[in-house]
């Protein structure tokens, strides 16, 4: 026995010497992590993380299948490959009404399928509702909901009709809002209708001033249509109807004896004016909609090929794609490889002759492929942060600020973080400054990153400040009889906070652990949880007290964050919503001037902050490794690439030292923060 | 020897009853969904894919479902990967986690026995020790030590073999996942073999084998490991069922499209069809190589009979 112990002592003692042998050589006077040697071929050699559920642009919503659906769909435009921001691509421009409520695209002619049809403005018409229907089940489909008409046909809505005057029952005439007060007192105003819902008076007048030389948008019966005032929407489902219209009792009444006709594809605003242009009307002002186009659930798909072979279209015996690149192979749970595709328009600045998606999500294994140079480049928060201090002095080292925030977030419904006093307390009492230095980042200030969007004025949360938080809890009821903060009295059973196992969390939260019992001498139980379990108890809002997340922009615009907080339910988590903020949010969203928009939606956060449902904590960093000669790709802050810019380059003289300059002509550089 | 073979071909169904009905009564029991992730869904979207996977349906129209598709051997379509049939899937997985175990397993009996033969013909002497202690760390160092530290040293260091991935067969790329997965049933099977040879070769047959004046290899081949090998048999029937039929660790360590990787990547996704489907599948693989084995003992051994 003792024999066998202490064999088992050298084995290990021999384990450790060789580790840190390996780590020791791999640090040594090296610039780069591991084998610098380009690929034979022009082909870039990729990671793009777990196997993609499927390759049907519209379903799936996640980044590991986002990588590969920029390669093979192209959508009316792009990410710009430094900023994030949507550039032109199968549109080559782009009108916007005057209320951001209607979007025209000029589509180009050179558009291709895969196989040679040619894309139209139909091929979008098809898309952006086959995306919708209910059928498709797309797990994005929330994205197109800003289209008129598109929640209610996503969810199976129903209009209602009567069959004497041969009408559709008008929105305006049952709205609810009138005579309803909210919580504060304060009479609901009823936001002006969007000009995308009133009469068509002429339509060069409902857009900014088009140049001359361009051909004037026409007017169409469907047009006018979309822009006739709202028709009222009922739930399909009879139980949903039922609670619905006994919520309005004039809607109830008027509804008895009508028929009512499902919301169909055809009724949704999207439009072919003609071959090539493209209308699309929404439910109510959104400038950031051009923001979404370049995201998968809006890129082209091909009607005939799904038509024909329905869920096997995307197999590579049938699949037809419309990107930069088309589908070569694809072996399950191992890689995916595509080939420059000749079709495309824009082909002959396609300088890639084709990329290897490698299905691997196991961050050590990545980096060993990478270290080996079998491996271009990984993706983002591929650097673990305890290899920090090795690897981030490293020439491939990339890293920049994310469009991503963590935080916490409160249980606002129960618990004693149900008072705004302790969520006010415990965001106080938390130093962020040594929780950023420790992680080399940035503390997060307020519920969108600072310093991502140019201009926006950042509103800022409560500064580290214990003595205040300690003096809110004890206002809260925490004290002892002399009126002070008594730790002692404040039950830590009944805020603990909970979080998934994913990546860093586990220690994160251990040092903000300590850092609330520093400030404050009370500790907080850390609950780990397998991640569905985690995050199947926070959208119940089953949690006692906080609740660890992250949110990673969906498009480039300060309202991805902000609109998590418009409604109650979905991804907001904490259960706090207030009317006044959605108003603000209309207000901005409606507003026409660039700087303004954002000094609103710039209160909307400020009043965020002042009801505290999250604790901001850090912002987003992307963190991963890219071989020098790899060009073309920056540390964009949505970490999602346009290929078509990416290229590897053979002279050692031209490749990236560090970081790639993302400096762009003009004032959009980061600022900082 | 027939009936007993049927009757253990009959009751690996009520087995695998229970072996699916435990599945999927704890993959009901785990919180969220294939669909439950750091997005959730807006509701509509949700109720969309609700009723395009029939998961409102009453429990026991879903259970009589799952039980329906196991006897037929077809277990439906997988929820996380759109249009792709479980059968599918495991078809295309098996190949790759039955080379690799085939090959582990191999890897493992030849060295395994060897060692453990001449550690029990030379027993107390240094290669006894030397073999009996890298047995043990072989049993002591989980692959998920081993495998990095093979990786470190072959193919980072080294540059001789590739850290990961799979290349087909046969390849390069499958020799350090095959040694990593082999060094457990190495050990295994080393102290086995030493074990059941030195209580064979004092027994009485293998004196009079030596009585007779056959030469000690002759003794050693044609009784001594025929007795001798017996528990390993025994250990090797469900040894090599779970090695082809997917490790969760090394095929994840070497991001190899196997079972293992399947299944484990299934359980977090909780794509109850694929996890059922797998599961089912490695029952009746051990189930069945339980019953090879049992049969084989009767050729290998006179004295047992059935």
């Amino acid at each position: 026995m003792t024999r066998n112990s202490s064999c088992a002592a050298a084995a290990l003692i021999l384990t450790l010497s060789l580790i840190s042998a390996g780590c020791a050589a791999s640090a040594k006077n090296q610039i780069f992590f591991g084998k610098t040697d380009p690929p034979r071929d022009n082909v870039l050699r990729y990671v793009s993380g777990s196997e993609p559920e499927t390759l049907d642009p519209q379903i799936p919503d996640l980044q590991n299948e986002a990588r590969i659906f920029i390669a093979l769909y192209e959508g009316l435009a792009e990410y710009d490959p430094k900023t994030g921001e949507p550039v032109p691509a199968l549109a080559e421009r782009w009108e916007v009404n005057k209320d951001s409520s209607e979007f025209v695209f000029h589509l180009r002619r050179t558009g291709r399928f895969s196989n040679g049809d040619p894309i139209t403005a139909r091929d979008f018409v098809y898309t952006i509702r086959r995306g919708l229907s209910p059928e498709t089940a797309s797990r994005s489909a929330s994205l197109g909901h800003a289209i008129k008409y598109a929640q209610p046909y996503n969810s199976g809505g129903q209009f209602v009709f009567d069959p004497d005057s041969k009408t559709f029952l008008l929105e305006k005439d049952f709205a609810e809002d009138e005579g309803v007060t909210t919580k504060s007192g304060v009479a609901a105003r009823r936001p002006p209708p969007p000009l995308s819902s009133l009469p068509v008076v002429s339509v060069t007048d409902e857009y900014p001033p088009i140049p001359e030389n361009t051909t004037p948008i026409a007017d169409t019966p469907f047009h006018q249509l979309m822009h006739s005032a709202a028709r009222v929407v009922v739930p399909g489902d009879p139980k949903k109807r039922n609670v619905a219209l006994d919520a309005n009792p004039k809607l109830k009444a008027a509804v008895a004896g009508k028929k009512l006709v499902p919301v169909e594809a055809k009724d949704i605003g999207v439009e072919a004016v003609d071959d090539y242009t493209l209308r699309i009307s929404l439910v109510k002002p959104a400038p950031y909609f051009i923001s979404l186009m370049p995201h998968h659930f809006f890129r082209v798909v091909h009607q005939k090929t799904i038509e024909q072979f329905g869920h096997a279209w995307t197999d590579p015996k049938h699949i037809v794609t419309s990107g930069c690149f088309r589908m070569e192979a694809w072996k399950r749970y191992d890689r995916i490889i595509v080939a420059r595709d000749p079709m495309n328009w824009d082909a002959q600045n396609v300088r890639l002759d084709g990329i290897v998606f490698y299905m691997l999500a196991d961050i050590p294994t990545m980096l060993n492929l990478y270290k080996a140079g079998e491996l271009d480049a990984t993706y983002n928060h591929t650097v673990p942060p305890a290899w920090l201090e090795s690897m981030a002095t490293m020439k491939d080292f990339m890293d920049a600020r994310e469009t991503a925030t963590d935080y916490y977030r409160f249980n606002t419904t129960k618990g004693p973080t149900s008072d705004v006093r302790v969520r006010k307390a415990l965001n106080m009492a938390l130093d962020k400054k040594a929780l950023a230095d420790w992680r080399h980042v940035q503390p997060l200030i307020g519920v969108t990153p600072q310093g991502i969007f140019p201009g926006y004025p950042q509103p800022q949360g409560d500064v580290f400040d214990p003595e205040k938080a300690r003096r809110l809890l004890a206002e809260a009821g925490y004290r002892d009889a002399g009126g002070n903060f008594d730790p002692a009295k404040f039950s830590a059973a009944e805020v603990e906070l909970i979080t998934n196992a994913d990546g860093s969390n586990i220690p994160f939260a251990e040092f903000n652990q300590a850092l609330w019992k520093r400030s404050l001498g009370i500790t907080i139980q850390i609950r780990v949880m397998e991640s569905t379990t985690f995050h199947a108890e926070v959208a119940k809002l089953d949690y006692k007290g906080m609740a660890r997340t992250g949110w990673g922009a969906d498009y480039m615009d300060p309202f991805t964050f902000l609109d998590l907080y418009s409604t109650p339910t979905g991804n907001n988590g904490t259960g706090w919503w207030d009317r006044r903020y959605v108003e603000l949010l209309d207000e901005a969203n409606r507003t026409i001037d660039h700087q303004r928009r954002y000094e609103i939606l710039a209160q909307a956060e400020q009043m965020v902050l002042d009801a505290q449902p999250i604790i901001p904590t850090v912002v987003g960093t992307t963190r991963w490794m890219k071989k020098p000669y790899v060009k073309g790709m920056y540390p964009n802050p949505l970490s999602l690439y346009s290929w078509k810019s990416v290229y590897i380059e053979r002279d050692p003289a031209k490749w990236d030292y560090g970081v790639p300059s993302m400096a762009m002509s003009g004032p959009s550089a980061v600022a900082g923060g | 020897m027939l009936r007993f073979i049927i009757r253990r071909v009959v009751i690996i169904i009520p087995m695998l009853f229970i072996v699916v009905s435990l599945t999927w009564g704890l993959v009901r029991v785990a919180p969220g969904n294939f669909y439950s992730g750091e997005k959730k869904l807006a509701p509509a979207v949700e109720k969309n894919l609700r009723d395009k996977y029939g998961l409102d349906k009453p429990w026991y129209v879903q259970y009589r479902k799952v039980l329906w598709n196991i006897a037929r051997f077809d277990f439906g379509d997988s929820l996380k990967y759109e249009g792709q049939s479980v059968n599918q899937i495991l078809f295309r997985a098996l190949p790759v986690s039955a080379v690799l175990g085939l090959s582990a397993y191999l890897l493992a009996l030849l060295v395994g026995i060897t060692t453990g033969t001449l550690a029990a013909l030379r027993q107390n002497t240094w290669i006894d020790y030397a073999s009996m202690t890298l047995a043990m760390l072989g049993i002591s160092i989980p692959n998920f030590v081993l495998g990095p530290l093979l990786v470190l040293v072959f193919a980072l260091t080294l540059f001789w073999l590739p850290p990961a991935l799979w290349q087909g067969f046969p390849s390069r790329s499958i020799i350090l996942p095959a040694i990593t997965l082999s060094a457990l049933y190495i050990a295994y099977i080393a102290r086995l073999t030493r074990s059941g040879m030195l209580e064979v070769m004092r027994s009485d047959y293998i004196r009079t084998a030596r009585a007779k004046g056959l030469s000690e290899s002759q003794v050693v081949w044609r009784h001594g490991l025929r007795g001798g090998l017996l528990p390993v048999v025994s250990f090797s029937g469900p040894a090599l069922a779970f090695l082809i039929t997917g490790t969760v660790v090394v095929e994840r360590v070497f991001a190899l499209p196997g079972l293992g990787n399947y299944f484990i990547n299934a359980c977090f996704n909780r794509d109850e069809p694929l996890i059922i489907g797998i599961v089912a599948f490695i029952a009746v693989t051990v189930l069945v190589f339980n019953l090879l084995v049992d049969i084989a003992y009767g050729f290998i051994d006179p004295r047992i009979s059935y």
